[in-house]
């Protein structure tokens, strides 16, 4: 059983390591919205995002990255809307933390 | 695939945004929704009574036009919707309210709506928060 799991809260402001705990090996992460500061550049997120496992698949939302004038590492695929729902086919669930 | 989609958040915050844009890549990705619920603060989004300034997206009616559009089964939750002042016509007479800002296509029912159609999709997806 594998789940994409969303996230749209800042990690700034909502700690990430407790939603990256429960994360399985085979997994995905989509981050949406202020999530995306995760992304940060020599952030101490982007350093937990970077020690996951490579297994875990790590996406961001294009329109959110731009708006925030961000850019994806190697290790983070960017996707639009329609890739979203891809990735939403190609996991078991869809666990959003809202 | 079947989609359930729910929303937690009001049309001003960003992910009422992200769900309407999802719902619209979920229909033209060839995927069927077969339930829309809106849920908490996400009732406001089925209210007719928002106005928005002119320079801003109205997202109220967007997802209106969205649902109209679709025909889509687009459910609020009325125990939220209540609370907030949501109220259908039904409602509002049943209460004694004057100001009526749900007419369909949405519907007021339970959150049991919400547990079938999570049981009857492929797939649900919540948004909420920022």
């Amino acid at each position: 059983m594998t789940t994409l799991h969303l996230l749209s809260q800042s990690p700034f402001t909502s700690p990430l390591d407790s939603i990256l705990r429960p994360l399985g090996v085979r997994d995905g992460l989509l981050l949406c919205g202020d999530a995306c500061h995760a992304l940060q550049p020599g952030s101490a997120p982007l350093e937990l995002l970077e020690h996951l496992p490579a297994s875990i698949a790590i996406h961001a939302l294009e329109e959110d990255l731009q708006a925030r004038n961000l850019t994806a590492p190697e290790r983070v695929q960017v996707v639009d809307y329609p890739d979203f729902v891809e990735l939403c086919t190609r996991y078991d669930k869809v666990n959003g933390w809202l | 695939m079947k989609f359930a989609i729910a929303l937690f958040a009001p049309p001003h915050a960003p992910s009422s945004r992200r769900a309407l844009r999802f719902a619209e890549a979920v229909l033209a990705g060839g995927h069927e929704i077969n339930r829309l619920f809106f849920y908490q603060d996400g009732v406001h989004n089925a209210s007719g009574g928002i106005v928005t300034p002119q320079d801003e997206t109205d997202l109220a009616a967007q997802w209106r036009a969205f649902v109209e559009r679709h025909e889509l089964d687009a459910v609020v939750c009325i125990a939220a919707a209540l609370r907030r002042g949501v109220l259908d016509t039904q409602e509002a007479q049943r209460y004694g309210r004057a100001a009526v800002a749900v007419t369909p296509p949405w519907e007021l029912s339970g959150l049991g709506q919400l547990h079938e159609a999570a049981q009857q999709a492929d797939r649900l997806v919540c948004f909420g928060g920022v």
